[in-house]
């Protein structure tokens, strides 16, 4: 036994995800901190529709599922998020994340 | 005894004025306002009244001079027994309640109702009356009229407790209480920085005092294993005065350590007195004390809390006797006091400052007299100095009324014209202070001299000098303030200086006063409330010296010498010095049943007196001839003894040796303490809490910056952590 | 299958031992430290793409090497998984938020190749439309909007903004982010004796008959009806929270000549900095205290 189709479906999951959280941990750009949790939701995705595939046999469509409501979570947070995000730039005029730092406690 | 209504309802003596202090202090501020001295006069009066009912019932009980004393020589058996129907004739001890009970430490509050007791509280509560009334007058319109009666209640109370207490620890709580008073009173005037430092100059040093007072009592604990004055006389127990009387059964059972240690007990509880009473090392607080408003002047710093000491010494009587080094000790201390502050009183030129000294230098007598165990004529000088100098630094007051707040008596002359009852009642004070015959302080006096020429002729002739000097500087003061030409302090020289002690700004309080103040130009206002008690005062002076009229059936030394102190403390100077023991005036008893003694005490006291009356003439003449009759020649006896003016206007420098040789040391070690726990104490404390400030400070820097984005960052961290954790 | 734990286990350890994962890991976090926008010249940022790239290239070979033999989708699984990660890699890398959007346009197309490889030809054609149909123009229609306003706010050149341009700590996020992807390898690959199960295989048949979508839908509007009607009120929940915000943002844009209130200076009360300032007066005082 060697490695797996799922492990690379996984593992495609894994990159994407990170590399999803590596965006979001260093792009100071708001839309692009929002792509990049995007990036992170299609890591996720890949990873639920093969665990459907390959790994829960008769519950297929599990995974598929899942990925239904993901779809439907992350169109509801880009609403919600570009929204947000316009008002913020409104109000500094810019889209650096780094402007609302004096939000800290 | 016990029939005695009065000894039953004993315990309404302290608590009466505690009631109106309680009253005043908590209703004055709001309700009572200019009314707050009713409480005081109401409390402090019913236990005057009560005081002398007490004194007069236990006269009225009193045979007359006891055939219960001991006769000289006689073989006394000092079993407790004995004693107690001895002590019950006119003594009782009555407890109110069981106060402190820790296994054998055992305290009652209750009151040990004898004659001394009696004595002292007629002369507490009688002086301490007639004084709250002069201070209804003198204080009206100060800003804290409500406060100072308040205190002066609490006053009343702690100073009754302290001559009523049957034990050593609410002797101490009657001690402490008293000292309390007499700093919140001192700094009464907290607003003037010397006030103030007064205040806590008489704390302090009292607090050096009460210091070696309590590690007495404690002592007195530990070895006697009781702190009762006396038993209960029943016989079951005893108290400390029985038990400390040498060659009885007690002290011979003792364990080793204990026997050597009782000998330290009246050195340390002669500290105590000397604090309160303010001899001779301990003393510089009492000269600042005037601070305080005359009337606490003359009831606490003159009349009653500085004869404390007195009092507990003669109380402690069988303590002290045994111990022929402290009563040497106090003997010297007490003379040399009565020299030196009488000494440094020649030269005082505000009336309060000449009198503080002089009641240091009369305190200093009745040191001496009880040193050399004539408690007598230590107690009976203690009554008539409570009268005269009562009357003294009330009449003072009067004249700082009348002259706003002015007490230098280089800035006024011949008030005579301008003050003339204020005079009249001066002049008796003085007379009684300088020890002229007929008047009180001639006969106490008189009698401490006895003393003086029984025992030893060194203290005598310094007492002797001293009672020449006293005549010296009451009538220097008496001659320059009252006599000669008319002088006033004006207000334009003074600049509107108003109000009697100080700037305690009340003119817009009283308009009456003011009005009164500047209407007048001579400012002749003496009010009858502060005239009336002096007068009652000028007639106690006057006449308190016969209380004690030797020839007498009853008298006032023999009705002292009913006190147990003074018979216990008599059996232990019997046992001691059987040999020399002359008994002077201890008890009446003696001179009027022993004719031998009688005739050459009669002889003595003639001698003494005419000696006592030449000194106090001479000084009288001395002051005449130097501040009435030429006051220039005065000047000129100053100017040709510089060094020693200066000397004596420095007061020795006692403050400043005690600046430099106590404070100074004191306050460097303080410095080093405050250096030690500043740098070393703290900086460990600082250190122990900089660690975990510094983390979470690097914490926050590193991880809190507001940034969402280092929050993730952050928190993935934590993921990575805890999946390693789980997987590995 | 189960049979052979011990052969998989050394054959892993001889290949994609966690050393291997962990020495991949540091490679590709160093090069994706050097590709993250920056202050750094393009020369520099293109040698970390190459390094990411290489690193890349060798996970792909040592897998390939260890799934030998294994049927498997062959090159198109190669194919889109290679453009969703280097598209991915662009999106996170590119300095422009636009081209940033449409690389994550390739990397959903490429997901969703993949998604019909796994049999799962609905949810592709779903992520298709969603996110590069709605969501994406979403995103574009924003940074179209923000970039316009902040380039005619500031005047910024073609360069584009400072904070599109300068990466936050690349260093420590890399760090963070590669040490999880380590951790994550490692698990996928070391700890995989639970994944494989024996009923895998029967999937296909059972998914077959009557068409995969068919099936899907019976099981979503049986199964998990209840969950799906309330995605459906989370979606409408949302509509309306994002009209509102949508409202407050017309209405503050609209307000651009708000009436203005404030005719002076604000003027503390008595010099107190702590009194509530006073607008409209030279005179607070009078202003504090209405005579009416």
């Amino acid at each position: 036994m060697t490695v797996l189709v799922l492990q690379r479906y996984l593992a495609v999951g894994a990159i994407l995800f990170v590399i999803g959280l590596i965006g979001f941990m260093t792009r100071r750009n708001l839309i692009v901190l929002f792509l990049s949790t995007e990036l992170m939701f299609q890591g996720i995705a890949v990873n639920f529709i093969a665990f459907g595939r390959y790994h829960l046999g008769q519950a297929f469509f599990h995974g598929q599922a899942f990925v239904v409501f993901l779809l439907v979570i992350a169109a509801a947070e880009a609403s919600l998020a570009l929204g947000l995000v316009v008002l913020l730039f409104r109000r500094k005029n810019t889209l650096d994340a780094d402007a609302w730092r004096e939000l800290k406690g | 005894m016990e029939g005695l209504f009065a000894v039953r309802i004993s315990y309404l003596i302290p608590l009466l004025p505690l009631i109106g202090a309680i009253v005043a202090g908590f209703l004055g501020a709001r309700w009572l306002k200019e009314k707050s001295h009713w409480p005081i006069w109401i409390g402090v009066g019913l236990s005057a009244v009560l005081s002398f009912v007490l004194l007069f019932g236990m006269i009225g009980k009193w045979p007359g001079h006891a055939a219960a004393v001991p006769k000289p020589g006689e073989e006394v058996s000092l079993e407790t027994r004995v004693l107690s129907t001895q002590l019950k004739a006119m003594a009782m001890s009555v407890n109110w309640y069981r106060w402190i009970e820790a296994g054998d430490f055992k305290v009652e509050a209750g009151a040990l109702i004898d004659p001394l007791t009696a004595v002292m509280l007629c002369v507490v509560c009688g002086i301490g009356l007639l004084i709250t009334i002069f201070a209804a007058g003198y204080m009206k319109g100060e800003k804290g009229y409500f406060r100072f009666f308040a205190y002066l209640g609490l006053f009343i109370f702690a100073m009754t407790v302290l001559v009523m207490a049957n034990n050593f620890v609410l002797l101490y709580l009657g001690w402490e209480g008293v000292g309390l008073c007499s700093y919140l009173l001192i700094g009464f005037y907290f607003e003037r920085p010397a006030a103030r430092e007064a205040a806590k100059k008489a704390f302090l040093v009292n607090r050096i005092g009460d210091f070696g007072f309590g590690l007495g009592i404690m002592l007195i604990f530990v070895i006697f294993g009781t702190v009762s004055f006396f038993g209960d006389g029943a016989g079951t127990n005893s108290g400390v005065l029985e038990l400390a009387i040498p060659g009885g059964n007690f002290l011979g059972a003792l364990e080793p350590w204990k026997r050597q240690a009782i000998p330290w007990i009246p050195f340390l509880l002669m500290l105590g007195a000397f604090g309160k009473s303010a001899q001779f090392p301990l003393y510089v607080w009492l000269p600042d004390a005037m601070e305080g408003p005359t009337p606490v002047s003359a009831l606490i710093h003159a009349a009653t809390m500085v004869t404390a000491g007195v009092y507990m010494i003669v109380r402690c009587g069988t303590l002290f006797v045994p111990n022929s080094g402290a009563m040497f000790t106090i003997a010297t201390i007490g003379t040399f006091t009565a020299i030196f502050a009488a000494v440094i009183a020649l030269r005082q030129f505000d009336l309060k400052k000449v009198f503080a000294y002089s009641t240091i230098s009369q305190l200093g007598f009745m040191f001496a007299a009880v040193g050399l165990w004539s408690p007598v004529p230590g107690i009976f000088h203690l009554v008539t100095h409570a009268f005269f100098k009562a009357l003294l630094f009330l009449s003072s007051g009067v004249v700082m009324h009348a002259m706003l707040g002015h007490l230098d008596m280089r800035k006024m002359s011949g008030l005579r014209k301008v003050l003339p009852k204020t005079h009249l009642l001066m002049l008796g004070g003085c007379l009684a202070l300088a020890g002229v015959p007929i008047f009180a302080g001639f006969w106490s006096k008189d009698e401490i001299l006895v003393s003086a020429w029984v025992y030893n002729k060194g203290i005598f002739l310094v007492l002797l000098f001293t009672a020449f000097l006293t005549a010296y500087y009451t009538f220097r003061l008496y001659f320059r303030v009252f006599q000669g030409p008319v002088m006033v302090p004006t207000e334009a020289a003074e600049g509107h200086a108003h109000g009697h002690d100080e700037e305690h700004g009340h003119e817009p309080v009283d308009e009456h006063l003011q009005g009164q103040a500047h209407a007048a130009a001579e400012h002749s206002h003496e009010p009858a409330i502060m005239i009336w008690p002096l007068v009652v005062l000028a007639v106690g002076a006057a006449l308190a010296g016969f209380l004690n009229w030797p020839e007498r059936e009853k008298s006032l030394g023999g009705f002292l010498g009913e006190s147990p102190s003074l018979i216990l403390a008599h059996l232990a100077t019997d046992a001691r010095y059987n040999a020399r023991f002359v008994l002077p005036v201890p008890f009446g008893a003696e001179e009027m049943e022993l004719k031998a003694v009688r005739d050459q005490m009669h002889s003595v006291h003639v001698v003494v007196a005419v000696l006592s009356i030449l000194a106090a003439g001479l000084g009288i003449y001395s002051a005449y001839s130097l501040h009435l009759k030429n006051r220039s020649r005065g000047e000129e006896l100053v100017a040709r003894y510089p060094g020693l003016t200066r000397a004596l206007e420095a007061k020795f420098w006692v403050d400043e040796v005690y600046q430099a040789a106590v404070v100074e040391p004191l306050r460097g070690l303080g410095r080093l303490f405050y250096a030690i726990d500043r740098y070393v104490v703290d900086g460990i404390v600082w250190m122990v809490g900089f660690v975990p400030q510094l983390f979470g400070f690097t914490l926050k820097l590193s991880t809190q910056r507001g940034s969402l984005q280092g929050y993730a960052v952050t928190m993935l961290l934590a993921v990575v952590v805890i999946l390693l954790v789980l997987f590995l | 299958m189960l049979s052979l734990p011990s052969t998989f286990s050394l054959l892993a350890a001889s290949v994609l031992s966690p050393v291997t994962i962990l020495i991949l890991c540091v490679v590709a976090g160093v090069g994706t430290v050097l590709l993250l926008p920056g202050k750094r010249e393009a020369t520099i940022r293109w040698i970390g793409g190459v390094i990411l790239l290489a690193a890349l290239l060798i996970f792909i070979a040592l897998i390939v090497r260890e799934g030998a033999g294994q049927r498997g989708e062959g090159v198109y699984f190669w194919l889109f998984s290679g453009i969703a990660v280097i598209s991915a890699i662009r999106v996170v890398s590119h300095a422009k938020p636009v081209y940033s959007a449409l690389y994550f346009v390739l990397t959903v197309l490429a997901v969703a190749g993949l998604f019909v490889l796994l049999w799962a030809e609905f949810m592709a054609a779903a992520l298709i439309l969603i996110y590069a149909g709605a969501i994406l123009v979403t995103y574009v229609f924003v940074i179209m909007l923000a970039s316009q306003a902040h380039s005619g706010a500031s005047g910024q050149a073609a360069e584009g903004a400072e904070y599109d341009r300068v990466s936050r700590e690349p260093v420590l996020a890399t760090a963070v982010g590669f040490a999880l992807m380590g951790v994550l390898l490692f698990v996928i690959f070391e700890k995989s004796e639970g994944m494989v199960r024996a009923g895998a295989a029967l999937a296909a048949d059972a998914v077959m008959e009557g068409g995969a979508v068919r099936a899907l839908g019976a099981y979503l509007f049986s199964d998990q009806l209840l969950t799906l009607e309330l995605a459906g009120v989370l979606l409408t929940v949302s509509m309306v929270g994002a009209v509102i915000i949508a409202r407050r943002y017309v209405a503050e844009g609209a307000g651009e000549a708000r009436p203005e209130v404030i005719v002076s200076p604000a003027t503390p009360l008595d010099d107190d900095p702590h009194s509530i300032p006073v607008y409209g007066t030279r005179n607070p005082v009078a202003k504090a205290y209405p005579e009416n």
